[in-house]
């Protein structure tokens, strides 16, 4: 006979959690990006305020294995881009230049930088010999001549982060007062219940407007970004409130509550070892939902211009530069942190649609 | 035989609306008292006043503590503490009563670390004890509550009980979420408990046969308000009001061919 094991509730909805490809998908994903996000200085080849003035609006750069002649070379190269303006149209036309590769170097010293703003450091992932004059755009270059690929990693750690710190404001917030008003009751519950209405009455993206427009102009961007987050926050935290207030309501009338207490335990006692953990996986499949939304305030913000602004690097600030259709035609990679928004807003969501099967004891454990 | 609790004219009402309307009733020390009536009673209103698990809004609650007679419808929340080690409740669902993110042994252990009692082996060894005494294997102690039967995991939620070593048990309809056979266990258990421990149960109850078997004396409810108390014996044998009478004749007997008949409830004066 085999040996029967006790699987703890967690360990079961770690499998039911497993069954979901493409949330499995969408964390592996989310993962790496954080984490290049995390170390955006090391594995960009340049800061994101560098200017290459030799490749302005320069497309991306194609990196290569095999050269013109069709030899196969183990080190990646790049080739040199040539710049003609074309005599009709007056516009920057950008050729590759076969007869100069630029062999790609791994872990190399480059540009100086310091990794999270503390350890001074220059190497880089991948680069080029920054004494000679070769140059990588792995994702093109901006009117100024910045490299698109270091911007888009380091507006990466600021969209990225934004979300999570944002979602944590939010969870924090909406636990407290959502717990307050379930579990107290009576006038706090009133109160908390008015203000709510009151928030999810008034359109968000106007109130986000006004709010922004009303931070200064000359707070730091440091200041700025914790400001746009507090903005986000402070009118995201209603339905979770609301939704955990539902929950204490309930849950205060549980017999496993009223067990508890009626064996003396203390408020804290019930609300931290029976009532949240009740509903943990459910917050956590909440807060996985809110992040994207968190993120598209701030990149609805920061492209309207009142959100975060130069020279902060977020995906909603490197858009701006999209706003006229000139870009779709002529430069289009400028749109890439618009897709990388689109990508890990999708990511998110497919995450939580995970996360919520596998928190929920009744779906099924068989193969979909 | 000595007096253990003395519940003078409690009450209490939901929004204006009395579900406890003045009851008074006396329970003996080792004994049992069943209390019956139909669903919305207050039956369970009356004894969650008594475990003030909700606050009742008069009446006093006498109970003869192992420090002597205490109000315990005076008490701060924090006075009563104590008390609860005396005073414990065994409730109806068994899958409810439970918390599922918690192992059996977490569950056990819940009510000694909130007492302050022993360190962590001695508590491992009393929550052996405990489910030995509820006939429990000890490899239960590992699991969680829905690896369990329903008549298991009653055994767990009496074992919670009994843990404090209490007193007096407060059963809410205990067993009638189980199925007959599992009922007949878990009573044969909680017989067993009282005479080896001395418990005192008040036994809420719909069930006119399981009181009949189980209790020594019975308190009969009706819209919030005793209408007969006594002995078993004597309110099963000769019911005074009309109201047990009802109930009396609600019972369903073993024999198939036995038709049921209740007693008409509009023929009968109720108030």
């Amino acid at each position: 006979m085999s040996e029967l094991r006790e699987l703890s509730p967690s360990r079961l909805a770690w499998l039911r959690f497993r069954r979901h490809r493409l949330a499995i998908l969408a964390a592996c994903f989310l993962v790496v990006l954080y984490t290049l996000a995390a170390f955006c200085e090391f594995i960009s080849p340049y800061t994101p305020e560098q200017r290459n003035v030799r490749a302005i609006n320069a497309p991306p750069m194609d990196i290569r294995f095999v050269d013109a002649q069709g030899q196969f070379h183990f080190r990646p190269f790049v080739y040199d881009l040539k710049l003609t303006i074309n005599p009709d149209t007056w516009m920057r036309e950008y050729e590759e230049d076969s007869s100069t590769p630029y062999p790609l170097r791994f872990f190399a010293k480059g540009v100086p930088y310091e990794l999270w703003g503390l350890v001074p450091a220059e190497r880089h992932l991948f680069s080029v010999d920054p004494r000679g004059p070769g140059y990588i755009h792995w994702f093109g270059t901006d009117s100024l001549g910045r490299d698109m690929f270091s911007r888009v990693l380091y507006g990466a750690r600021v969209s990225l982060s934004i979300g999570i710190v944002g979602v944590g404001l939010t969870l924090f917030l909406g636990i407290l007062l959502g717990g307050f008003a379930g579990y107290l009751g009576g006038i706090v519950d009133s109160v908390v219940q008015r203000i709510t209405e009151v928030l999810q009455s008034i359109p968000t993206l106007p109130l986000w407007m006004a709010l922004s427009a009303a931070l200064p102009t000359a707070w730091s961007p440091i200041t700025t970004y914790f400001g746009v987050t507090l903005i986000l926050s402070l009118f995201g935290w209603t339905t979770l409130a609301r939704q955990v207030r539902g929950r204490f309501l309930a849950m205060r009338e549980e017999d496993f509550v009223v067990a508890a207490r009626l064996l003396g335990a203390n408020d804290s006692r019930v609300i931290f070892r029976h009532m949240l953990p009740s509903f943990s996986s459910h917050i956590i499949t909440t807060a996985t939902l809110a992040v994207p939304a968190m993120m598209l305030g701030e990149t609805a913000l920061s492209f309207l211009g009142i959100g975060l602004r130069a020279p902060v690097v977020s995906w909603g600030v490197l858009l701006q530069q999209a706003q006229n259709y000139q870009v779709i035609v002529m430069t289009p990679w400028l749109l890439l942190p618009g897709a990388f928004i689109v990508v890990t807003v999708i990511a998110f969501n497919l995450l939580g649609d995970g996360l919520r099967d596998a928190a929920d004891p009744y779906s099924s454990l068989s193969e979909k | 035989m000595s007096q253990l609790l003395k519940v003078t004219d409690l009450c209490k009402s939901f929004a204006g609306q009395g579900v406890v309307k003045s009851v008074s009733f006396d329970v003996n020390e080792s004994t049992t008292l069943g209390i019956v009536g139909e669903s919305g009673s207050g039956k369970t209103s009356l004894v969650r006043s008594i475990l003030r698990a909700i606050d009742p809004d008069s009446g006093s609650v006498r109970y003869n503590s192992r420090e002597g007679w205490q109000n315990l419808n005076e008490l701060s929340a924090k006075a009563l503490l104590p008390l609860r080690r005396e005073i414990q409740m065994i409730f109806q669902d068994p899958f409810a009563s439970l918390n599922p993110r918690m192992t059996v042994q977490a569950i056990l252990e819940e009510p000694l670390i909130i007492h302050g009692l022993g360190d962590k082996s001695w508590r491992k060894q009393r929550v052996a004890e405990i489910l030995e005494k509820v006939q429990l294997d000890a490899s239960s102690a590992s699991r969680f509550p829905h690896a369990f039967s329903g008549g298991q995991r009653q055994r767990v939620g009496i074992a919670r009980a009994l843990i404090l070593e209490p007193r007096l048990v407060v059963c809410d309809e205990s067993v009638s979420a189980l199925d007959v056979s599992v009922q007949a266990q878990i009573l044969d258990l909680l017989a067993s408990l009282q005479s080896e421990l001395g418990l005192t149960y008040l036994f809420v109850a719909h069930d006119l046969r399981v009181v009949r078997e189980f209790c020594d004396d019975v308190l009969v409810m009706y819209a919030g308000s005793i209408v007969e108390q006594g002995p078993v014996a004597e309110i099963f044998e000769n019911p005074q009001h009309d109201y047990t009478r009802l109930l009396l004749s609600a019972i369903p007997s073993p024999d198939p061919d036995e038709k049921l008949e209740p007693l008409d409830r509009e023929g009968l004066l109720l108030e």
